[in-house]
Formats: C-alpha cells, structure tokens, sequence
C-alpha cells in the first residue's frame, strides 16, 4: 500500500465517558459520523458502504446493528456490514473500510465504532461478560476476569524485563496525564504515585487505577479513494499499511505465555505493506487496557528493544521519540469498546493531519503514526499504519 | 430510560471437549495428546501445532505446577502446569495457602466445567 490510494478524509469521536445525559448509542453514532462526514466535505449520499464495529448485541441489545445505525445515520440503501473481534472490534472494522476502498468496491466508506459499555449495564455484568471474552469453555466458567488474566500474563512479562511496580506507575500517570488536556477523555487525571499504590487491588498486581474503565461513546471515519477525493481532502492522511494476526485462544497454550506474538505478527504485516520499519513510527495510540499491557504492546510492536530503559529515558512521553498514547489511550480517554479502533485511527489522522486538541497536538507531526488494538489477551490483534499527506 | 430485564438459560454442547468437560466434573485432569507428535494439551488443544488432528484422550494426575498467581478483589487465579502436560493452564486457586508452589485439581463444585485447583494435602476442601 505504499502508494496508498485510501484517505481518511473525515476523523471524529464523541466524548468518552459514562453518559448521563438520557443520550443513547445511536445519538452518539450520528454525532461522531456527521463530524467526520462534514469534515469530508461530502453528502450522505457519497457513502457508498458502512461498516460498524460493536463489541456485542448483549451491550446494546440491538442485533444486527448495522442495518439500525444506516437507517440512523440516513445511509439507507448503502451497503452495510458488522465487524467484531472483541476489543480490536473497531481496528477490524477500519481494515474492513481500507480493504473496500483499495479494492475499488467502494469509493467511500463510513466506518463507525459505537458501544454503550458504560450505561446499559452494571459494571459487575460487563465485567462478568468481558470473561467470556476468553475462552469462554475453559478459563470463561471459572469466572475469571480480564483482570486476572491480564495480570498473569504481564507477571511473566514484567519478571523477563525486570518490569515493577514503579512501571505500571509511569504509564499510569503519562496515560492520565495526556488526557488532561484532551476534553473528550473519561479518565482525566493527575496521579500521585501513592494514590496509585493505595488504589485497591483487583488482580495482584494490578490496582483500580492500573485499569482503563468503561465507557460510553462513538467514533467515525470516512475512508475515500483518492480519485474521488474533494479538493480540499487530498492531501489529508493516507492508510499505508494494515495488519492483523491471532494468537492462541488460551494463554496457557502459548509458549511464552507473556507475549503479545500476534501483535508482532499484525505489525510484521503491516510493515511490509507500508514498506516502513517500526523504527519509523513517530507516535501511536497503543491498546492500553491494563497500564502492564501498554509496555508488553510496545515490545510486540517492535517501537523499543529495552522498554524499561526507554520508558525510564521519556521516549513515549508527549515529547519523546515516539509519543504514546497522546489522547490518553483506554485508561485515560476511555474505552467505549465498538468505538476504541475507530478512535485511534481518528486520533492519529487528527495528529498527523495537525487539527488534535491544540494542548496535545505536536508542532511537527511525524511522517507516519501507528493505532493498535486487540481482542481478548491479544488473541485478535489488528494495527494500521498511517501516512502524513502532507496536510499538516 | 428504558429499563429492560433479560434471563437467559442457555444449554451448551461441549461438541470435542465433552470428555474434558466430564472429566472436570469428576475432578479429573483429562488431556489430549497428539496422536503424530505426542504433545499433551490441557486443556486441550483441537489440532496441535505440528499440525496433526489426530489424537488420544489420557487422564493425568490432576497435580499441577503453579507458574503464577494473582489475587485480589476479582478472586484467587493462576497459570498452572499440570504434571504430564506440555502446555499451560488458568485456574481457579481454592483455599490455597499463600506461597505454595502445587496443587491438585478440584471438581467442580458447580455444574459447569470449572479447572480449580485446591490444594495437594487438602482434598477434602474443595
Ligand atoms: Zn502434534
């Protein structure tokens, strides 16, 4: 895809959040569409195919909720299509988009993620839900939560780098930290280390703060083919590369059970068809559901041979080698799930394109951003590589 | 706001994994070996990395080997290997004293297939 004929011509999110507004998903799916849409410059009409991205009916209860959001959103007669691979449910759906406007079956494609995953159920029922997100026949009946399983695998992780507490902390406070200046974030916050420590532990060693929470909110691409861009869109970013791969269902069949190999494998993947090296990444927005999780994604990724000493150094701070996490990521943004993919691409294009909420926005946008997410323990990993269009 | 109830029974049809499923049920650590290569699974792996769909089901001791653990509000967790097996498993600890190293798989005090693993000396726990 290097030389890539798919433009994100429209980027947009809702505010993640818990909503108390009376608003529902299908207020929020319209909201971050016709943002992207009006930031296309293109009529509803345009659109020729859309892709929505929900982690699950149960969240909703809305089956087949594409063909309910293209009668929402005023795309009927549009092609419509539900894409869904756990947390990486949004990043599958942009895959979905890109592969329909490079292929040429499409000229333009809406790409929304939505999921009520804060206010349609008690946090004890998505947490229970979120279980089966594994494999619900063997780890899912004992109960175990995403939490534990998490911590597990980070365990083996951290002890291979010589990883702690003191870490976990670091991303914490950088991921919060970044969303304090991004007004759409749920989690805006300035941690103390020691309000870290004293939070209460959920998984060892995993605490309350050390989580990303559950959120509410949409998010929307346009996705066009370059031969029909406007005018005025033409030189907004590029989809350069994608890439997904998966990982065994059961984290005790992995030989090293503290990897995120199919990451590696999805970005392996990606390079390729980007004809770049991870070294070239100049920021990204990382899957970040456990403050562990972000520094075992970083590895995968390839972005840090030593990520202990790379974190120590600053080299993913907003002014580091490569920031991450800018909006905050899921801890500090918020992880309405449908909606997290689609949010990161949104959120790379809006840094790269130079139109980011003005505190976070870097003053000399690299040339190329990398989103990442994944479903279950990184069973379901998707990435996408982005190219400045010369925009910024 | 629209509130809305929902119960759902579901009855679920363990296809493969029934002799798995029963054997947790009996308290027992029931594998899958490759019939080509000889790697045991627990639990159990369909087709085996070598490639093969061939294989044999072999009961194992039930003792297991604790690689990790986690504890706190969402319960008492850890990455287990039983003795007999290639690979590794995620269990439910019961009653298990801080800092033992082993365990021996409990049946399931539900009727679903759950892997806990209580402790070696105290069967009579679980
Ligand atoms: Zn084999």
């Amino acid at each position: 895809m290097r030389d890539s004929q798919v433009i994100v011509t429209g980027a947009a999110q809702t505010p993640f959040n818990r909503r108390k507004d009376g608003t529902g998903f299908r207020d929020w799916a319209l909201d971050a569409f016709e943002a992207a849409r009006l930031m296309a410059c293109l009529d509803r009409a345009d659109i020729d195919a859309l892709f929505v991205a929900s982690e699950s009916d149960v969240f909703s209860l809305q089956l087949n909720p594409a063909s309910i959001l293209a009668t929402e959103l005023g795309l009927t007669g549009a092609a419509g299509m539900r894409c869904e691979a756990g947390g990486a449910s949004g990043q599958v759906a942009v895959h979905a988009g890109v592969q329909a406007v490079a292929s040429g079956s499409a000229r333009q494609v809406a790409v929304v993620g939505v999921d009520p995953s804060a206010s349609s159920l008690s946090g004890d029922k998505m947490r229970t839900l979120y279980g089966f997100s594994f494999d619900a026949w063997t780890d899912g009946m004992t109960g175990l939560t995403a939490t534990a399983l998490y911590a597990l695998s980070w365990q083996v992780f951290a002890a291979e780098q010589g990883l702690g507490e003191a870490a976990l902390a670091a991303v914490t406070k950088q991921n919060r930290g970044n969303a304090m200046a991004n007004p759409d974030a749920h989690l805006p916050r300035e941690h103390s280390v020691d309000e870290i420590a004293e939070s209460p532990m959920i998984a060892d060693p995993y605490r309350r703060l050390h989580c990303s929470p559950l959120s509410d909110g949409a998010a929307a691409l346009i996705l066009t083919h370059a031969d029909h861009a406007p005018a005025a869109r033409r030189k907004a970013p590029r989809v350069v590369g994608i890439g997904g791969a998966t990982d065994h269902a059961q984290l005790g069949a992995r030989s090293r059970p503290g990897d995120f190999t199919a990451k590696q494998k999805a970005m392996a993947r990606a390079c390729v068809l980007a004809g770049i090296a991870p070294k070239d990444i100049g920021l990204t927005e990382i899957y970040d559901s456990y403050a562990g999780a972000q520094l075992q994604g970083l590895m995968a990724l390839g972005l840090t041979g030593d990520v202990a000493a790379d974190l120590h150094a600053g080299a993913f701070a907003p002014d580091g080698r490569c920031p991450v996490n800018l909006s905050g990521g899921l801890m500090g943004q918020g992880a309405p799930v449908g909606a997290v993919g689609v949010g990161q691409v949104a959120t790379c294009a809006r840094l790269l394109e130079g139109r980011y909420h003005p505190g976070l926005q870097l003053q000399s946008p690299p040339r190329y951003a990398l989103a990442d997410t994944h479903g279950g323990l990184c069973t379901t990993a998707a990435v996408t590589i982005l190219e400045n269009g010369g925009a910024a | 706001m629209i509130p809305y109830r929902l119960s759902l029974d579901y009855t679920l049809h363990p296809g493969w994994l029934e002799p798995f499923v029963e054997g947790l049920r009996a308290g027992q650590a029931v594998a899958r070996r490759c019939a080509d290569c000889g790697r045991v699974s627990f639990p159990p792996v369909r087709i085996c990395d070598c490639g093969s769909v061939d294989g044999e089901w072999v009961a194992l001791s039930g003792r297991a080997i604790i690689r990790a653990r986690t504890t706190g509000a969402d319960g008492d967790f850890a990455l287990v290997q039983f003795v007999g097996a290639d690979t590794s498993a995620v269990v439910r600890l019961l009653d298990m004293p801080e800092g033992a190293t082993e365990g021996q798989l409990a049946a399931s005090d539900h009727d679903l297939p759950q892997l806990c693993l209580g402790p070696v000396d105290g069967g009579q726990s679980a």
